[in-house]
């Protein structure tokens, strides 16, 4: 039977965690992820979950761990945030590249300087190309769906990639809101036994791990874990249905579409911001404007089909980025989204705001549909526009 | 020859014959001495340096191990073994996670990492080859470089001579971290270094670290056919004594009643050849109080042992 309980989003995460089953997990303390942790080791402590628990010095040794313990054979999970992420770069970028499925939450947080503690994806989406799956999610009941089927796609046996589910920080992660559990036993049939034949440490079935390679083999392997990456893009889909056929709920796969029927223009959204746009593409339905909203859920990899399709027969449309890309004078799924519609002349609008953990209210998410109502066409190489809280604009 | 370390030299060679390790190369003999002492049940982890430059993780498609053998980061070797040991303990089954690195990835990038895994007391068997540099590049400094060695980082000129810091004392700093096991250890003492390396196997759980000091005939100018005797002379000059800390209690196995003048070894090796006399003297001085240090955590917690061999 489906259970209710009211819980943050670290502890949607945790509790996704124990009913996914790892063997290891080692993890590091930083907030705003700190709570998931607290969560997984009392889990530990009261034998509620068989897992062993590492509590390591560095985020880069929780990678390392997870990286042995998956290469013995074991399923693991960590979780962490902006400045722990930069930390761990190096085993990160080597994880994909080991074909090693590990999970690992990345409570997104603002990457220093200046000094912060609070949210903005801007942490994980610079890593975007370091060969991980990539989910954003919007509420906890996503953060514990998108766990759950996280384990199953890393492990699926086309897949064999690494998966960041990814949430933001504070406005998820300390944000309390009712989340349905489904029974164990589901999780447990939807989830089975990782076993491992393609990478190995097995006294009894020697193999040579990662020795030295030369360039025309790793071409090799970065040609399969590309393919690899562009599979997902199937597998995804699929196992957001086989997940939905279990609890009801459905998350869209790749992308998520809201009211964009019949809308001639959208909103792009990615993370927790797609709540308040909700609300504010309804409130402009109310006065008649014809908006959508499109949430993109994974980033990696980039469902480029399913964002051309769902925007190429809109007038315009505005991407929201709560993160910066130096460099292009805009924000980074701005680029990306573009780089989907290329060969399409559909003038968009890039609004930059919420950094640093700044709230992306109702009222600035409706002006900026308000401004894309009257985009003139010429405007499609505007600048980007910041979205700031007047209110704020006192602070010294 | 001892019974042990003639028992040792009968079971199979776990590395690959003709792997590409240069001329006297003594680190090749430690690796083959130590995994023939380990025997098969282990995997070994082999960070970026002399023995994974030389073949030991394999190239391409060819391995240079008979035994699991992978490449950690230069600066993770211990974590990835704590996490492989905590899995194959999941799963009920005894084997040897085992780290042969160098100095470069033990006293400098990796020093974070196993100093974490061996606060944890995380199962797992490291041994440190210390040829006092980043050798198989080019001989840069490390954190490990005696005072006034030449390295091509700290290059001998006008105006400095050589590296401006002496040699850290990481054996101690080892010792420090209070292991179920740790020792220091010579290749030129391989009877000394087996019952080490056995003992450290024995030991049920916890890290256990064994630091061995390994001369580079190539990078510090001596001829292969010293290989073997200025490993000796460092540590018949107390340069690098032989010790053991089991639970805190510190053993001197091999004491030096009268040491040789640290010259005696300083000038078998070319990397040196500038050193005045007064350079010398300060060497010797760090050197003779090291090993006081020493004697006194022996006669403060452990207990001499008389010699067995060599």
């Amino acid at each position: 039977m489906n259970r209710i309980k009211v819980v943050n989003g670290n502890e949607a995460a945790a509790l996704a965690v124990k009913m996914s089953s790892p063997d290891v997990i080692a993890a590091y303390p930083i907030t705003p992820q700190s709570q998931l942790v607290e969560y997984l080791g009392q889990y530990v402590a009261d034998d509620e979950l068989d897992a062993s628990m590492s509590e390591v010095e560095s985020e880069h040794s929780a990678m390392s761990i997870l990286q042995g313990a998956s290469l013995a054979g074991g399923r693991t999970f960590t979780a962490t945030s902006s400045q722990g992420l930069a930390l761990m770069y190096e085993p990160y970028f080597r994880t994909p590249t080991l074909r090693l499925p590990v999970v690992m939450a990345i409570v997104n947080r603002e990457m220093i300087s200046p000094q912060t503690v609070w949210g903005g994806p801007q942490d994980s989406l610079t890593l975007r190309d370091a060969g991980w799956i990539q989910i954003y999610v919007e509420s906890n009941q996503e953060i514990f769906d998108a766990i759950v089927q996280a384990f199953r796609i890393a492990e699926d046996e086309d897949i064999l990639l690494p998966v960041n589910v990814c949430y933001d920080g504070f406005y998820l992660s300390h944000l309390t809101e009712p989340i349905e559990l489904p029974p164990a036993d589901d999780v447990a049939e939807f989830l089975p036994p990782y076993e491992p034949d393609h990478i190995l440490l097995d006294p009894d079935d020697v193999m040579s791990v990662d020795p030295l390679t030369p360039g025309h083999l790793l071409m090799e392997y970065r040609r399969r874990h590309m393919e690899a990456q562009q599979r997902a893009l199937q597998v995804i889909p699929q196992v957001d249905e086989e997940y939905a056929g279990l609890t009801g709920r459905s998350w869209g796969g790749l992308t998520y579409s809201y009211r964009m029927q019949d809308a001639e223009v959208a909103l792009v959204t990615l993370g927790s911001m797609t709540g308040a746009a909700r609300v504010a593409v309804d409130n402009l339905r109310d006065e008649g404007r014809k908006v959508g909203l499109l949430k993109i859920r994974v980033l990696r990899p980039f469902p480029a089909t399913e964002v051309l399709c769902a925007l190429q027969d809109k007038r315009a449309y505005a991407v929201i980025d709560r993160n910066v890309s130096f460099g292009w004078g805009s924000g980074i799924l701005h680029t990306e989204v573009r780089a989907a519609l290329s060969g399409k002349n559909i003038p968009s609008l890039n609004y930059i705001g919420g950094l640093g953990g700044e709230d992306l209210t109702v009222q600035m998410l409706q002006d900026a549909i308000n401004e894309l109502v009257q985009l003139d066409c010429e405007a499609v190489d505007a600048p980007c526009r910041w979205l700031h809280n007047p209110q704020r604009s006192g602070d010294r | 020859m001892s019974d042990l370390l003639n028992e040792v030299m009968q079971r199979d060679d776990l590395i690959s014959p003709g792997i590409s390790a240069c001329v006297g190369c003594n680190v090749e003999l430690t690796l083959r001495l130590v995994m023939k002492t380990l025997g098969p049940q282990s995997i070994l982890a082999i960070p970026p340096g002399c023995m994974g430059g030389v073949g030991v993780v394999g190239y391409g498609a060819t391995t240079g191990a008979k035994v699991p053998v992978f490449f950690p980061l230069l600066d993770n070797t211990a974590p990835m073994l704590s996490g492989a040991r905590l899995q194959y303990e999941r799963e009920g089954r005894d084997v040897n996670v085992v780290a042969f690195a160098g100095d470069g990835a033990t006293v400098d990038a990796g020093f974070g990492s196993m100093s974490g895994a061996a606060e944890r007391g995380d199962s797992i068997i490291y041994i440190c080859y210390d040829n006092e540099g980043y050798m198989n590049t080019g001989f840069q400094r490390s954190g490990s470089t005696a005072k006034g060695s030449w390295t091509s980082t700290t290059p001998v000129g006008e105006r400095l001579g050589g590296k401006t810091q002496h040699k850290m004392d990481f054996p101690m700093v080892m010792a420090m971290h209070d292991l179920p096991y740790m020792a220091a250890a010579s290749v030129a003492y391989p009877q000394d270094l087996v019952r080490k390396v056995q003992k450290a196997q024995q030991v049920p759980e916890g890290f256990r670290y064994i630091h061995v000091l390994n001369p580079c005939p190539n990078g510090w100018g001596f001829s292969a056919e010293e290989s073997i005797e200025v490993a000796r002379l460092a540590v018949q000059t107390a340069f690098h004594p032989l010790f053991e800390v089991i639970d805190g209690d510190f053993t001197l196995d091999r004491p030096v009643s009268e040491p040789k003048k640290v010259h005696h070894y300083l000038s078998r090796c070319r990397k040196f050849s500038h050193l005045s006399e007064v350079e010398t003297e300060d060497i010797q001085r760090v050197v003779d109080r090291r090993y006081r240090r020493l004697q006194a955590l022996v006669s403060g917690t452990g207990s001499y042992e008389a010699a067995s061999d060599g």
